[in-house]
């Protein structure tokens, strides 16, 4: 319900000794869900407190829609006036209000009726299912429920926008999921423009449409998450947004040589990096005939790992202590010689 | 060392200082119960052979008013200051930070002048304070003493509560902004009752730093009626002689107060300080 457009922003901090944002120009359009994905330290909670109101830009303008609500180190339009929900990382749920209390707080700044902030409450706690703890404090609440009562709380106001700043790093992995699809069918219910935090790439996933990469303070990539995903323009950004196998190693004519691997890559330059992502790798005991998979050398299985139902293989060239990760559905033995496979147009090299 | 060893060393260390610190009171408390004749006669330490009560029933007719005194003075004090000084430390809090520069330099200025206030010794501010509340025409009045002793415990006040409320997370603070809230509501539905232990704690230090002050009562009371209860308990040592027994019984009657505050409200006292220790724990 509100365009964010950045121009030029740029944040430093101890008297321009820190540079944690340099000039990040952005347009976030209205109803979008946007992510901004980054490594610790890059700027990403930096540049959503900006938005928020929370901290002023250095340099440069932000404008909600038309109207200029931060300019070169000026608040112009407080973060009370700005239309936001906001959910925390640590969800700074008031500890001495009950979760009711707590959702309700917003309400109780606005002119709205008693009965009508019961009314507001009630149907948001329907929708995020805490209508059952709405009595109970904080620290009675589970994690799950007290995200949902933070999120509620952010929501009960009919924001304009919705900030999420790692909103689901304090929960355990099994209830993220189920957290994430609940804040996506919130928000495309209604319609508020999303703006979320992340370090991991699966909330990028689960719920922007498009996903600006932050690094050192640059925003060097912006697009959908799978255009990032296959065609990211740095190993960093590659290695951001999913796992990624990062290789260097010698440039010949045939390719990229390490050890008893031999990487079919056409590139003029002496020296490159190549990334491969574990899906594009194949192992088996016995030749794999199909045109899409080239064999590129036999390796040694040196450690295998369990998640999610798969096991993480690594495998090393035979004289060489390279590592190449990838999944298979079951387990082999370590020290095992094996054959190793590249899916073909699959290798990204950068530069 | 044995643990066994350790803790005995411990508590061995600990009944020493507490001995230290109970034999005057032990001392005052006996003394009281001797005759006049008997106080004098007797070791100080030794309990009395016969319990008299004169001494507390003289005593008692004469102190009541001045006790009386003290409440209307210290209650009001106390709760002000230690209000006042929450206020205040949530302003320094929002302060530093803000984002223009100017004001955090504000804040720190304040902020040491406020700890200045805090140490200058009352007795130095002695003939400015007596003509300013002479001049203010509320010399030998409750309001008189109470304004004065707020000058010197405001300070205080907001320097003790700004610990207690710098380690409340910034978060709520940022989140009660988003949500709309002025100051005002984050200090009284958030901040405040946050820092409750710690307005516990800054209360109990304030009400026995002004039941024992001495000078500023002592200087801006002028008629025996408006006496309180420090300095009536100072007229019991006389220049010509001393009623020893009395004394001691007013020392006791002065005390008892404080005294029943810190058992009571103790451990409040000490909540609030390990709230301060454990980064906010609790909070």
């Amino acid at each position: 319900m509100v365009r964010i457009i950045a121009k030029n922003i740029s944040k430093y901090f101890k008297k321009g000794r820190v540079i944690a944002l340099d000039k990040i120009n952005l347009i976030i359009e209205n109803g979008e869900r946007f992510g901004i994905l980054g490594p610790s330290g890059a700027g990403k909670t930096t540049l959503m407190r900006i938005i928020a109101g929370l901290e002023v830009p250095s340099e440069g303008e932000l404008y909600f829609d038309d109207k200029l609500v931060a300019k070169d180190g000026k608040l112009i339009v407080p973060p009370e006036d700005r239309r936001i929900g906001m959910v925390f990382q640590t969800w700074a749920l008031y500890p001495n209000l009950t979760a009711y209390e707590n959702i309700a707080f917003p309400l109780t700044n606005t002119k709205i009726s008693k009965e009508e902030i019961r009314k507001r409450v009630e149907e948001i706690a329907k929708i995020l299912d805490i209508t059952h703890v709405l009595n109970h404090y904080p620290r009675e609440l589970s994690g799950g429920q007290q995200q949902r009562v933070a999120l509620a709380r952010a929501l009960v106001k009919n924001p304009s926008l919705l900030l999420l700043d790692e909103p689901f790093s304090n929960l355990d992995a099994r209830m993220r999921d189920s957290a994430r699809a609940l804040v996506k069918e919130v928000q495309s219910r209604l319609g508020v423009t999303l703006l979320i935090v992340s370090h991991d790439p699966a909330d990028i996933f689960a719920i922007a449409d498009r996903v600006g990469v932050l690094v050192k303070g640059k925003l060097v990539q912006v697009g959908p998450p799978e255009e990032i995903y296959n065609k990211p323009i740095s190993i960093e950004v590659a290695s951001l947004i999913g796992e990624i196998n990062e290789i260097e190693g010698k440039v010949t004519k045939e390719g990229i040589i390490i050890g008893s691997f031999k990487i079919p890559v056409n590139i003029n330059t002496d020296k490159a990096v190549i990334g491969i992502r574990p899906e594009d790798i194949k192992i088996s005991k016995e030749p794999i005939k199909e045109e899409e998979w080239i064999l590129i050398g036999k390796g040694r299985v040196k450690v295998i790992g369990y998640q999610g139902g798969l096991f993480r293989i690594t495998v090393s060239p035979l004289d060489s202590e390279e590592e190449i990760a990838t999944y298979l559905d079951h387990p082999i033995k370590a020290g095992e010689e094996i054959l190793v496979y590249v899916k073909k147009g699959s290798i990204k090299i950068f530069t | 060392m044995r643990p066994v060893v350790k803790a005995s060393l411990h508590y061995l260390a600990l009944a020493i200082v507490s001995i230290l610190w109970l034999i005057p009171v032990y001392a005052m408390i006996v003394n009281g119960f001797k005759s006049n004749l008997e106080v004098l006669s007797s070791p100080v330490l030794s309990p009395p052979t016969s319990l008299s009560l004169t001494a507390y029933i003289t005593v008692f007719n004469a102190l009541a008013k001045p006790l009386v005194n003290s409440l209307i003075v210290v209650i009001p004090t106390s709760f002000i200051s230690a209000f006042l000084g929450a206020m205040g430390a949530y302003f320094f809090y929002t302060l530093s930070y803000s984002f223009s520069k100017l004001s955090s330099v504000i804040s720190d200025v304040l902020f040491s002048l406020i700890a200045l206030a805090t140490f200058i010794p009352y007795q130095a501010t002695l003939i400015p304070l007596t003509r300013l509340i002479v001049s203010m025409g509320i010399l030998d009045t409750y309001i008189g003493i109470i304004f004065a002793m707020l000058i010197f415990y405001i300070p205080t006040g907001a320097l003790l509560m700004s610990m207690f409320v710098s380690v409340i997370p910034r978060s709520l603070i940022e989140a009660a902004k988003v949500d709309g809230t002025g100051d005002l509501k984050i200090f009284m539905k958030i901040v405040f009752p946050l820092s409750m232990p710690g307005f516990i704690s800054t209360l109990i230090f304030i009400i026995i730093q002004s039941w024992n002050n001495f000078f500023i009562p002592l200087i801006l009371v002028t008629t025996p009626n408006m006496r309180l209860v420090s300095v009536a308990v100072q007229s019991y040592t006389g220049g010509y002689g001393t009623l020893y027994n009395d004394t001691f019984a007013a020392a006791m009657l002065a005390s008892v107060i404080p005294l029943a505050i810190f058992i009571f409200l103790g451990r409040y006292f000490i909540r609030g300080l390990i709230a301060l220790g454990g980064g906010g724990k609790g909070v």
